[in-house]
């Protein structure tokens, strides 16, 4: 349900001020805030651009904290639409790790002003996925087109329904040793690890003994030059941009709602509806189980990142796949749970509500003043600022479709209709409903002039 | 290995225990060295299995508790036999051949050298924190669970282990307390991949390797050597090991100043974390003494005694989840075999509630006496000659002790001969002294 280190846009510092447990969620989310509009691991290349990072990182900080900047920010749907316009795409990228440096770097020269900017997103090493295989990912020319534009994600019933129970004993064990070998035939051999349960003895020594175990650890080990090329690859356009004085808006943990951990990963789509009808008692179980050990293990004492903002993209709650009655039911109390954890660490949840989410404004409206940001895909924003409007800053909604293949008035008008429905009195951030990867540039810049020319309180 | 037979849902557990104690004893799997030693093996099995079950058997049967005494016996250190498998072989199978005893009690289990190669902390032994001629090695108690870890234990034990226990007791695995939790499945594969890329996981894989090739050479070793002692006739009288679950905590987890704090301040946690071991342990004993194909498990016991408890924290603490434990293994049909280190003499009336004939109690320094009318009539009893006059007590010592033990305990059946502890530095001639005395007194 988390990726810590998958989404790191920033240098993990552990740098919490003293009695942080004696502070209050707002004192430590200023905290946090401070460390993201003053970032000690960022050297701007002039003070112009520091100015520029420090007037963009404040306009969101307001946005979130439901005052008025001084405009609306906007949160561009770029995506890896860069690599196109740059001739190249997500497949070569996977394999030239500096090409999408050059880029980017050309991109951002060339486009001029934005609120925030980062560099390739979760274009995987081509080299490393060749050998690491995975059945629940295709990438281009690895199972999918090699022109495809992005990854995608390959459903299943990974976890057998009467798992749960096995699950819950150990969740670590039942990843590595049941997890791994069904979803990678690489991993195929910790079929055969020991539990390490309760370990006496080298546990250990007898895993490394088995030839095929030895064999993923060293051809892990073999890939390290290649992961630490690409990791760098990545950190190298990110501080490049961040020195331009362009911040990053996430920075926190990536997360998920409890209930997609099971829906996506784990059971599938219709694994869960089975669960839902057939053992209800077991998934708000292994909810609950999975919700504590989210938060105990890694949203308590969370470190001090660039920002504090956790995107949270949510699939399986949306107005289609569940009812209200489901949805209030199986998906809200353990996605609000996680989400009041974070906002007690200072941490601000941004959930993506994937798909439409309409229906549910009227039920997702129980959180702290503040302390979530919603950005809505397909979701009725003029509905979503009437009804979560004073309590949350809402993000969104520009439809893709307009900024892929619309021209640049249908992209000004359609950001005048949302800054005129959602601006007043603050709280909003101009949006893409998804990324839009093969975006013209001159859309997006669109969504930029919409924002100065209409957004200005 | 052993194989359940077809019926064995149908059995009970006396059925169950007689079929694995008799396939023990038939020393099925065991390609002797001559006619004559299958003879002995059968004749030594035949009486341990007797006096295990209350019965009578040819004489009382002497376990002569040989810890590291083979060692000594064959002009060699501790050290060089923990370090040189070769050298223990030669050294274990020459006591084999020099000393009579109705059991082979296995070689040296402690790993030296895979403990140096991963800088093991919670162990010091010979070269390694302890003199280099010393004839033991010793456990390093210390607080490696945290009072509040008890619910990381029970919710995420892989993760416990992995990221908490081990990098706080051993020096190579230092670095797993930096690496990210590999409770999500989700990213789990880049997890592994960054740790993997980690220069500090490369030496841990190269320590590793080293280690897992040391320890399956010594086991190799080892077991050569336990199968050249059985095809002499000597029968292992033990099929694996076990603890108790409070002993889990006590020993290896929290530490005895942890675990009594812990007693008073969370008692609920100890009892919840016990509940979630007990299955654990009972499940690893019965793999174990299938495998082994012997039904007799070793336990040593340690916070449970006279001294560390008062007889209501036993009876809280220590007895109900330890009781349960037992009888779970008694149900498979094995035979738990509990070394009551220190003294039980308050805890006789209470551990009496057990099936007829189910467990072997070893005693150390509990009053014999005492034990043989409170348990003799439930359970075969073991012990206790005591480690001191093993090694400074004259041979007639030795054997004036023996006599009157057998005189206490063997009436009736039931009973096995044997030390309160391992004779690790004994004088040989006590040895003899021991095996003569239960064959001049111990006929029935």
């Amino acid at each position: 349900m988390t990726t810590r280190n998958l989404f790191d846009f920033g240098a993990q510092v552990p740098d919490k001020p003293a009695k942080w447990e004696e502070m209050t969620w707002q004192e430590k989310r200023e905290a946090r805030f401070d460390r993201w509009l003053n970032p000690p691991d960022v050297k701007f290349v002039s003070s112009e651009a520091e100015k520029l990072y420090k007037a963009r990182v404040t306009r969101f900080i307001k946005a979130i904290k439901l005052e008025e900047p001084d405009r609306v920010p906007v949160m561009l749907p770029t995506g890896n639409s860069p690599a196109y316009w740059g001739g190249a795409n997500f497949r070569t990228l996977m394999y030239d790790y500096k090409k999408g440096h050059e880029i980017w770097k050309k991109y951002m020269k060339a486009f001029g002003d934005m609120d925030a900017f980062n560099g390739p997103g979760f274009i995987p090493s081509g080299k490393i996925a060749e050998v690491i295989t995975s059945k629940t990912q295709k990438l281009p020319g690895l199972g999918l087109p090699e022109n495809a534009p992005m990854n995608q994600f390959v459903e299943g019933e990974y976890m057998k329904a009467d798992e749960y129970d096995l699950l819950m004993l150990d969740p670590s064990d039942y990843n590595m040793r049941v997890m791994m070998p069904r979803t990678s035939d690489f991993f195929k051999a910790f079929e055969r690890l020991p539990s390490l349960r309760i370990s006496y003895g080298n546990i250990w020594l007898t895993a490394m003994a088995d030839p095929g175990i030895r064999k993923i650890f060293q051809t892990l080990i073999d890939m390290s030059d290649e992961q630490v090329k690409w990791q760098m690859a990545s950190m190298e356009i990110n501080n490049y941009i961040r020195s331009q004085g362009y911040p990053s808006l996430f920075g926190g943990l990536m997360a998920g709602a409890p209930f997609d951990h099971f829906a996506d990963a784990l059971r599938g789509t219709r694994g869960i509806v089975m669960d839902m009808y057939r053992q209800p008692e077991k998934l708000h179980e292994a909810m609950d189980h999975q919700l504590k050990l989210m938060v105990e293990t890694t949203i308590k004492n969370f470190p001090m990142t660039q920002s504090p903002v956790c995107i949270m993209p949510l699939h399986k709650g949306d107005d289609t796949f569940m009812s209200d009655k489901q949805f209030a039911e199986f998906y809200w109390p353990t996605l609000r749970a996680v989400f009041l954890a974070m906002i007690d660490e200072g941490l601000v949840p941004m959930p993506f509500a994937e798909g439409r989410y309409t229906n549910r404004l009227k039920q997702i409206n129980d959180t702290p003043k503040s302390g979530v940001v919603w950005w809505f895909d397909q979701t009725d924003m003029a509905k979503a600022k009437k009804t979560i409007g004073d309590i949350c800053c809402i993000v969104g909604n520009v439809p893709t479709s307009i900024v892929m293949k619309g021209t640049v008035q249908q992209v000004k008008d359609a950001c005048r209709k949302l800054i005129e429905d959602c601006a007043p009195g603050g709280g909003y951030i101009l949006g893409g409903g998804a990324s839009a990867d093969t975006a013209p540039m001159e859309n997006l810049q669109a969504m930029m002039d919409a924002a100065k020319e209409y957004g200005v309180y | 290995m052993f194989r359940r037979p077809e019926n064995w849902a149908e059995l009970t557990p006396q059925q169950r225990r007689d079929i694995r104690l008799e396939r023990w004893a038939s020393g099925a799997g065991i390609k002797f060295d001559s006619p004559e030693t299958e003879k002995g093996y059968r004749a030594r099995a035949t009486r341990l299995a007797k006096a295990a079950r209350l019965e009578i058997p040819d004489r009382v049967p002497c376990m002569v508790p040989t810890g590291w005494f083979p060692a000594i016996n064959a002009g060699i250190t501790l050290k060089e036999a923990m370090y040189n498998p070769g050298k223990m072989k030669r050294a274990w199978l020459k006591f084999v051949d020099e000393y009579d005893s109705d059991t082979f009690d296995g070689t040296i289990f402690f790993q030296a050298a895979v403990n140096d190669f991963l800088e093991a902390k919670t162990m010091k032994w010979p070269g390694h924190g302890l003199p280099d001629n010393s004839h033991s090695y010793q456990y390093v108690e210390g607080e490696y669970m945290k009072a509040h870890e008890y619910d990381l234990f029970i919710k995420d034990p892989f993760d416990f282990q992995l990221r908490h226990l081990l990098p706080r007791t051993y020096g190579k695995f230092e670095f797993f307390a930096d690496i990210p939790s590999f409770s999500s499945y989700q990213g789990l594969p880049q997890r592994l991949m960054a740790m993997c890329s980690d220069p500090r996981f490369i030496k841990l894989a190269r320590a590793i390797s080293k280690a897992s090739r040391a320890m399956l050479e010594f086991q190799k070793v080892a077991n050569e050597t336990t199968q050249a002692a059985l095809a002499r006739g000597f029968p292992m009288f033990r099929g694996g090991l076990a603890v108790a679950p409070f002993d889990v905590f006590a020993d290896n987890l929290r530490g005895t100043k942890g675990i009594v704090m812990d007693m008073y301040r969370q008692p609920e946690k100890i009892h919840e974390a016990m509940e979630f071991v007990l299955p654990h342990l009972l499940r690893r004993a019965v793999a174990m003494s299938d495998m082994a194909d012997c039904p007799i498990i070793m336990m040593p016991l340690h916070k449970g005694d006279d001294t560390f408890m008062s007889d209501e924290q036993f009876e809280t603490f220590y007895w109900p989840t330890f009781r349960r434990l037992l009888v779970g293994m008694v149900e498979e049909g094995l035979i738990p075999f509990p070394v009551a280190e220190g003294a039980y003499n308050r805890r006789l009336e209470v551990i009496k509630d057990l099936p007829r004939a189910s467990v072997i109690w070893m005693f150390d320094q509990t009053d014999m006496a005492n034990a043989k009318k409170i348990l003799g009539d439930t359970c075969c009893i073991c012990g206790n000659v005591p480690v001191s006059l093993a090694y400074t007590g004259s041979t007639r010592e030795m054997k004036e002790y023996c006599r009157r033990l057998i005189e206490t305990c063997a009436p009736g059946g039931g009973y096995i001969l044997s030390g309160g502890s391992t004779f690790d530095m004994a004088k040989p001639e006590n040895l003899r002294a021991m095996m003569e005395a239960v064959e001049e007194y111990g006929r029935y």
